[in-house]
């Protein structure tokens, strides 16, 4: 059975037809550094193999467009110490569950008796609080800009029909902010980055153009099949060696260089900006995550409740921080696949399944000799 | 995910998967939705549509 938007960009054919003009473009002896900033583009390189089609002068490295991965432990003890207050029904995403805190996760917190269930949506969320008029339900809110309109809407719609016994704990984070940061950083040296399809339907193309005007570097927003991919890693050799650097869209069909004006009304309404947000592995970054706007404050759970707010350092044995910078590769990581392993996680990066290691785990790809151009 | 049925008074719409599954689906930020169109939804909400496919040449 064919499937449209699927078949036409997954062919085998042609993927060896780019892989064979990606080998082609490449100047011998230079090495290429690409950065992948979305989880799902991670996903997607490793499940179909295509690093595998790349030479070895051609590296991808792993960005930080995990909103799992990217929460810090002590965001976890905040969720859970609300979860454990009284008449509390707390929601969150399926993924979360298993997210390490400091001393426990939410399934912990779940099976010591806490009222925690998962959502598919926000949404679920509200018609939990409409169905349970005389309990609190708490949604822990995480995602970039492509679930933050989901959750703004969901805002939207709970002040509009009055359901008084709904929150919002917001740990929404913006995508443009840490790769400034990761631009900035003394640690990694990119030649270009694999920008994130999906983000940019909300945001657009625009919010890239930083990264060729202030730091001379091209990036190319990709969609997320096979063949999406390595045109993507295409545009971007082509810009380079072109002497180019721009911002490309290679994902024209879902995405507009404009984004999505509606979503962004909504966000703008809904959230403001924090003035800083710790990220797990790269520290307190300004103004890169959302908190509930003043006129949503009633809806606030963090001011409904006091949390501990605890900053807490992640596991020393544990290198989240460096695969989440590109530093190293999940496999370097000392724990990787002894300790660390999706049942039994240490580390946020195994427990997403967007995570980097996760997803190395779970294709069974690790560090292997390549042709060298 | 396709839209297969919409319900305007609520901006919802039945959407399907590639394997058979059925969601409703927020569309109040991708209006005008008609049904057949395909849409990009995430946390229940639909945030993009997406255009029909385009050939990918090496």
């Amino acid at each position: 059975m064919s499937m449209k938007f699927v078949d036409e960009y997954r062919d085998a054919e042609l993927g060896r037809a780019l892989s064979a003009k990606i080998l082609s473009s490449i100047v011998p002896g230079r090495h290429y550094k690409l950065m992948e900033v979305c989880g799902g583009h991670t996903h997607s390189i490793y499940k179909y193999g295509i690093d595998d089609l790349l030479p070895e002068n051609v590296e991808l490295v792993h960005g930080p467009g995990c909103p799992v991965c990217v929460m810090p432990m002590g965001r976890i003890d905040d969720g859970i110490a609300m979860a454990h207050e009284e008449n509390v029904i707390f929601t969150c995403f399926g993924d979360m569950m298993r997210v390490p805190g400091s001393e426990k996760t939410f399934t912990d917190a779940k099976a010591e008796g806490a009222d925690i269930r998962m959502v598919y949506s926000p949404l679920d969320a509200l018609r939990i609080a409409k169905e349970n008029p005389d309990r609190d339900v708490v949604f822990f809110a995480i995602g970039f800009e492509t679930t933050a309109p989901s959750t703004a809407l969901t805002l939207k719609r709970a002040k509009a029909e009055g359901v008084p016994n709904f929150f919002c704990m917001c740990n929404h984070v913006t995508i443009v902010p840490p790769l400034r940061a990761l631009l900035d950083s003394p640690d990694l040296r990119l030649d270009g980055f694999i920008g994130p399809g999906h983000v940019s339907t909300v945001v657009g193309a625009r919010p890239f153009e930083f990264i060729p005007a202030d730091y001379g570097k091209p990036i190319v927003v990709a969609g997320f099949e096979p063949l999406d991919v390595l045109q993507s890693i295409d545009m971007i050799l082509a810009q380079l060696s072109e002497g180019r650097a721009e911002v490309e869209n290679q994902y024209g069909r879902v995405v507009p260089y404009e984004g999505n004006p509606a979503a962004l009304n909504v966000m703008a309404e809904v959230f403001e900006l924090r003035p800083h947000f710790e990220w797990r592995g790269l520290g307190f970054i300004s103004q890169s995550a959302l908190k509930l706007s003043e006129a949503y404050a009633d809806l606030d759970a963090e001011r409904r409740w006091e949390v501990p707010g605890v900053r807490v350092a992640d596991p020393k044995a544990c290198q989240c921080g460096e695969v989440l910078k590109g530093v190293i590769k999940p496999w370097e990581c000392k724990v990787f696949g002894s300790a660390c392993t999706p049942e039994h996680a240490i580390g946020t990066c195994m427990v997403s399944p967007e995570g980097a290691c996760a997803a190395y785990y779970n294709y069974g790809r690790f560090a292997r000799e390549r042709e060298v151009v | 995910m396709r839209v297969k049925r919409i319900d305007s008074d609520r901006e919802l719409a039945l959407c399907e998967g590639e394997g058979g599954d059925r969601i409703s689906v927020e569309i109040a930020l991708v209006q005008p939705v008609a049904e057949g169109d395909v849409l990009l939804v995430h946390a229940g909400t639909a945030i993009a549509h997406a255009a029909e496919p385009e050939r990918v040449s090496a």
